[in-house]
């Protein structure tokens, strides 16, 4: 079965269905699962592809694909911007959708195998803990220790955003994501909520943006860490820095401390090397991912040189 | 079902689709246009790209229903009319490809790049990072990549607006999708098989319901225990995929699990769980290599020790007296590797029809059309005539399909007792679980050169971590290269409850180079030699020898500076390996050259999995007639007892087999010709039986008809790397390949093929290993996400180069060059890696992770 609600008011989900936006994540899982579940389809929707900007908020539908991001939003946002064009690859962001990226599952080996059941599949173990996780957790928040996916949540963090949902109420990231310490679930959103559209504040007058992920290839590679920074300058002095980083922890976690650290003077090797030692504060390792904690420092420094290079 | 009307290549249709079909699946089975191909299902290798309102799109992550009103175009609407779009003209000049099964989702992605790059910027040509990033959601696993570079650079410049030239005569073919792989076959009244797997690494299993389908076989035999995790215990059909599966996963069977070890080092305690714990399961034990295992001793999991032994116990001697001594010429190194997956583009697929009780016909995608059908001929107790293979486009094998896999006999058996065609198609899981592996290794290596550089010693013991199967054995390798000197090699399997290893392109050959070419590395580091002079010394294989001469010229070598020179974040450095490997042939191989309605068809029932055969055969019959290749009918890719007994395409034998052969063939069927137009000459035939070399190698035969010539073929990689100090991500920057295998036929292909093995040997050095989980012993890296191959913008500079002397005695002067160029590049970049930073990495893959820690 299928629906193609036209409008948010005629959005229903039964029991047991699934909502589709690009369908880049759930067409895998679908796949390798043998499932065929009543799928609503979100595309039929008016305006739930494109983006509209104002003085005060930039509205991005959720059905806005990822490509539409990177390309509109690179002058007034180029973090977010910068940070989406980087992410998957060319086919998966010409489909994928914003929406669907926020609230895309886990990339845990163990969750992905159709064998394997852990906390986020209705088991009640992370067999990864105690099994192979050398692209897990570095910071160990959760009873699941594997990354939060989402790139774009990560650079979300450095912006005032509002979800929007189709009912019309609004949720802060925060309300969408979690804490990180609820294991059994990707986002915090009931089966039957679907973001209509993720409202950002307007860019910094002359901001910039940077974005770097550590890989072991050239590109379209889950992120080992990744970094992402806004930031506004004075001349050579940064005014107004945030700062996230994502791939270590079960959400991407902005870095008040760092961009603190980088306010209010320049970006100078040291006070760069600041930052990146702070972003790894309160860092818990498992036994596989040691290295992120060096990562971390190391991507986060590179971030920064990107910054400062512009 | 929901009707949607689309347009899909210019005309109009309305497909009925389910809400959860992706659009892959409609396209191909739907519509029929099997030119997009499903791999990873995951939205990583892009082999589906489709273009969905002129974007490219995954098709196997875009549900059916988003086209919907859409202007769809596949491969097979690139063209206009017979006009090939420039990107599809390009691929055939340059040679972007080589089995082709990524080919049409690559030109698909590349012709939106093309098309709006030289929208917006006319005939400039883009840079390899602005065509990586463009492409950077493509993957091709045989390593085609550097032509896929030049091909898209050249349709940006506009060069390929016209009708051109075709480096290999059936690449037309898959850059319009017209080429049918085994996967394309969709039988009518066909049924859909999938295999029951056993989810527990170790277990006894009841006896196979063969109620619990429609159609069921048993695949696990008499011993009615799995010792792997993805083992195959039997096989169901149903009308659909989805219902087949759905049976399979509710499979009423028996499984009763018992202790298992996925790990070698506990593997080998005295209290671990035995893996083959019978005189019969030890008996019936996969066997990992191709042809007969070594006897051996077994000890619990230990299989071994397989000596190598020359003066083995001076060999000892001389090293234990050198490590008293500390003598620096010793150089000792602990290396290991992880296990590495062929990931062919094709899975491991096939369709067998015996509706016909008379006539057995199965259509499969393998490297040994000839050799299988044999096989199943004398399996199933068939006639020759009553049986044939069919293989027309193989989608890459790299070993892993050269025997008769389960899978084949599960299709047949179930088309037997259905009287129906049975499709039976592994998955991309499947595929990266238990199709084989290169086994993993864990080597202690001595090497001891003397004060004159001269080979004193060597003691290698090596493990092979094959998973449940034996014969993982690499040491013999290591001890047939370079020149007679004391030497002992002693390798064991260390047997696993884990899927077990397959041939793998050179099997064995980069696993004991790893330890072997790291090891001359240290000792001409500790002794203050230059390493290829230092090659010199040791060697006396004069084909390899002129290579070190060729390399030492080369300005990348003599600029290079001493280890651990470069002080910055980012560090450059040079390394070489060195390459040995053995002459195969097939000495029973047949060519047929005849002349159908005037046109010249030259026959073999051997095959092409992409390096290029179809082209070598096609080139002979062109030199003797002096036509164009294109001009020639090539028929390979079916075996039927009636076309002639061709070779395996594997072990480097295809080319020296069928090259000469061919030419004596056509030069025959020249003379009976006698200078008459072909029109007036359709019937006239020739087949010639592949001449003897002029030197005998060794006098056996194994059982694929392989048999061992007279000589070795070497190669030598110099690979240039950058090392991120701060990342820990390594690029290789630039590799030279010089590789001895006498007469190149097909330089276009063979260079192809070369630039393969060293992407192939950078995804071992760097990326690939398949990872178990210890708890259950599945494969975790059982999808294109977490089992990493090596990417188009991950791809060096390349220059190969070919030295031809030396192999007289071979008729064509010419040997097979498949395996000796794969099993250099990986240690070359070990010891770049060592030159640019000191450190010497000694386990692969080189993860950023180990990078880290190497250099802390």
């Amino acid at each position: 079965m299928i629906h193609f609600p036209e409008s948010y008011e005629t959005i229903e989900v039964p029991a047991g269905a699934v909502v589709r936006s690009g369908g880049t994540d759930l067409q895998e899982r679908l796949r390798s699962h043998n499932a065929a579940p009543t799928i609503v389809d979100l595309t039929g929707i008016a305006g739930f592809a494109g983006i509209d900007v104002n003085d005060e908020r930039v509205r991005i539908g959720g059905g806005t694909t990822m490509a539409t991001v990177a390309r509109e939003l690179r002058a007034t946002h180029p973090a977010l911007a910068i940070a989406t064009g980087s992410l998957a690859t060319p086919q998966v962001r010409a489909t994928g959708t914003i929406a669907g990226n926020l609230t895309q599952h886990s990339r845990c080996w163990y969750y992905r195998h159709p064998d394997i059941d852990c906390f986020k599949s209705g088991g009640d173990s992370c067999p990864a803990r105690t099994g192979r996780h050398l692209y897990g957790v570095a910071f160990d928040t959760s009873d699941c220790v594997h990354p939060h996916p989402s790139t774009i949540a990560m650079a979300l963090r450095c912006y005032d955003v509002a979800i929007v949902l189709a009912d019309g109420t609004t949720r802060t990231l925060g309300d969408v994501l979690g804490d990180g310490s609820d294991a059994t679930r990707d986002h915090q959103l009931a089966a039957d909520e679907v973001i209509a559209a993720i409202e950002v504040g307007p860019g910094w007058t002359g901001e910039r943006g940077a974005y770097f992920r550590s890989i072991s290839r050239f590109e379209a590679e889950w992120p080992l860490v990744e970094c992402v920074v806004r930031a506004r300058f004075d001349g050579d002095v940064v005014s107004d820095c945030r700062l996230a980083i994502g791939g270590v922890a079960p959400v991407p976690l902005e870095m008040e401390v760092a961009a603190s650290t980088l306010t209010g003077g320049a970006l100078t090797d040291e006070r760069i090397a600041d930052a990146a030692a702070a972003s790894t504060e309160g860092a818990s390792p498992l036994p596989e991912t040691g290295y992120k904690v060096a990562l971390i420092e190391a991507t986060v420094r590179e971030t920064l040189e990107r910054l400062r290079n512009g | 079902m929901v009707a949607i009307p689309t347009n899909v290549n210019g005309t109009a249709v309305e497909l009925n689709v389910d809400g959860h079909e992706a659009a892959v699946d409609v396209i191909r089975e739907q519509l029929g246009l099997t030119g997009t191909k499903l791999v990873c299902a995951g939205g990583v290798c892009g082999a589906c790209t489709i273009q969905l309102d002129g974007e490219a799109v995954a098709g196997c992550l875009t549900p059916a229903t988003a086209m919907r009103n859409a202007e769809v175009t596949t491969v097979e609407g690139l063209a206009d009319g017979d006009d090939l779009h420039a990107v599809q003209r390009a691929f055939m000049a340059h040679d972007g490809l080589q089995c082709g099964y990524c080919t049409p989702g690559f030109v698909s992605a590349a012709a939106v790049f093309v098309d709006g790059w030289r929208a917006q910027q006319g005939d400039a040509e883009p840079t390899r990072h602005e065509i990586a990033d463009a492409l950077a959601g493509n993957l091709c696993r045989c390593g085609a990549y550097e032509g896929i570079y030049r091909a898209v650079a050249a349709a940006c410049r506009g060069e390929h607006d016209d009708v051109g030239p075709s480096a290999r005569v059936d690449a037309e073919d898959k850059v319009t999708g017209a080429a049918m792989y085994t996967a394309d076959v969709f039988p009518e009244n066909g049924l859909h098989a999938v295999i029951v797997r056993s989810p527990i690494a170790a277990a006894d299993v009841g006896a196979t319901p063969m109620d619990g389908a429609p159609w069921v076989v048993d695949m696990l035999g008499e011993l009615r225990s799995v010792f792997y995790a993805g083992q195959p215990i039997a096989a169901l059909a149903a009308d659909s995929l989805a219902e087949a599966r759905r049976l399979a996963a509710g499979f009423p069977i028996k499984i009763t699990p018992k202790p298992f070890v996925t790990d070698p080092e506990s593997a080998k305690a005295d209290n671990a769980p035995v893996v083959h714990d019978s005189k019969e399961a030890r008996k019936a034990a996969p066997n990992t290599a191709e042809g007969v295992a070594f006897p051996a001793r077994w000890n619990g999991n230990v299989r071994g020790p397989v000596s190598t032994r020359f003066r083995g116990i001076s060999a000892n001697r001389r090293i234990d007296r050198a490590r008293s001594n500390s003598d620096p010429g010793l150089a000792e190194l602990t290396v290991g590797t992880g296990m590495q997956l062929h990931t062919s583009f094709e899975p491991h697929c096939t369709v067998a029809d015996w509706s016909d009780p008379q006539k057995l016909v199965v259509w499969t995608s393998t490297q040994a059309v000839n050799h299988i059908h044999e096989e199943l001929a004398e399996h199933y107790g068939l006639d020759a005539t009553a049986i044939e293979i069919h293989a027309d486009f193989v989608g890459g094998g790299f070993g892993a399909k050269i025997a008769v896999s389960p899978d084949m006999h599960a299709a047949i058996q179930l088309s037997k007792t259905a009287r129906r065609p049975v499709r039976l198609v592994l998955d991309r899981r499947e595929e990266l679980t238990a199709t084989g592996n290169r086994p993993g290794s864990s080597t202690e290596v001595s090497l001891l050169v003397g004060d004159d550089g001269g080979y004193e010693a060597m003691v290698m013991k090596g493990e092979a971590h094959a998973g449940a199967g034996i014969n993982g054995a690499f040491g013999l390798l290591a001890a047939l290269t370079y020149r007679r000197a004391p030497k002992l090699t002693q390798d064991r399997d260390i047997l696993t409850n884990t899927p077990p290893g397959a041939p793998f392109r050179g099997p064995g050959g980069p696993t004991a180079a790893w330890a072997l070419e790291s090891a001359v590395d240290q000792a001409a580091h500790q002794t203050d030699r230059d390493p290829l002079e230092l090659r010199k010394t040791l060697d006396r294989n004069q084909k390899r020898i002129a290579l070190y001469d060729w390399a030492l010229d080369l300005d990348l070598w003599k600029s290079r500076t001493g280890p651990g020179a470069d002080h910055g974040r980012f560090r450059r450095g040079v390394g070489v390996a060195a390459a040995n490997w053995i002459y195969n042939l097939d000495p029973s191989t047949e060519i047929e050259v005849a002349i159908e309605s005037g046109r010249l068809v030259v026959t073999t029932a051997s095959q092409d999995m992409g390096t290029g055969s179809k082209t070598v055969l096609a080139k002979a019959v062109a030199e003797v007639f002096e036509v164009e290749p294109a001009d020639v009918v090539v028929r390979m890719g079916v075996a039927d007892g009636v076309n002639p007994h061709g070779p395996v395409s594997g072990g480097s034998r295809t080319t020296p087999s069928i090259w000469s052969t061919t030419l004596d063939a056509a030069e025959r069927l020249k003379q009976e010709v006698g200078g008459r137009p072909l029109t007036e000459c359709d019937g006239t035939h020739v087949r010639a039986k592949r001449a003897k070399d002029d030197r005998r190698g060794v006098p056996m035969t194994l059982p694929t008809s392989l048999q061992v010539g007279r000589g070795f073929s070497g190669a030598l990689h110099m690979s240039e790397v950058e090392v991120d100090t701060l990342t820990g991500k390594v690029r290789v920057l630039t590799v030279y390949g010089g590789i001895a295998v006498g007469r190149i036929h097909s330089p276009v292909t063979a260079r192809n093929q070369c630039e393969g093995s060293i992407i192939q040997g950078i995804g071992l050095a760097l990326y690939e290993q398949q990872v178990i989980d210890p708890h259950t012993g599945l494969t975790l890296s059982s999808n294109l996400e977490d089992y990493r191959i090596p990417q188009l913008g991950d791809t060096p500079e390349m220059h190969i180069h070919f030295h031809e002397e030396g192999w007289d005695h071979v008729p064509g002067g010419g040997v097979g060059l498949g395996e000796v160029a794969t099993i250099s590049p990986a240690a070359s970049v070990g010891n770049a890696i060592f030159n640019a930073t000191g450190w010497r990495p000694t386990h692969l893959p080189i993860r950023p992770d180990r990078v880290l820690e190497g250099l802390r």
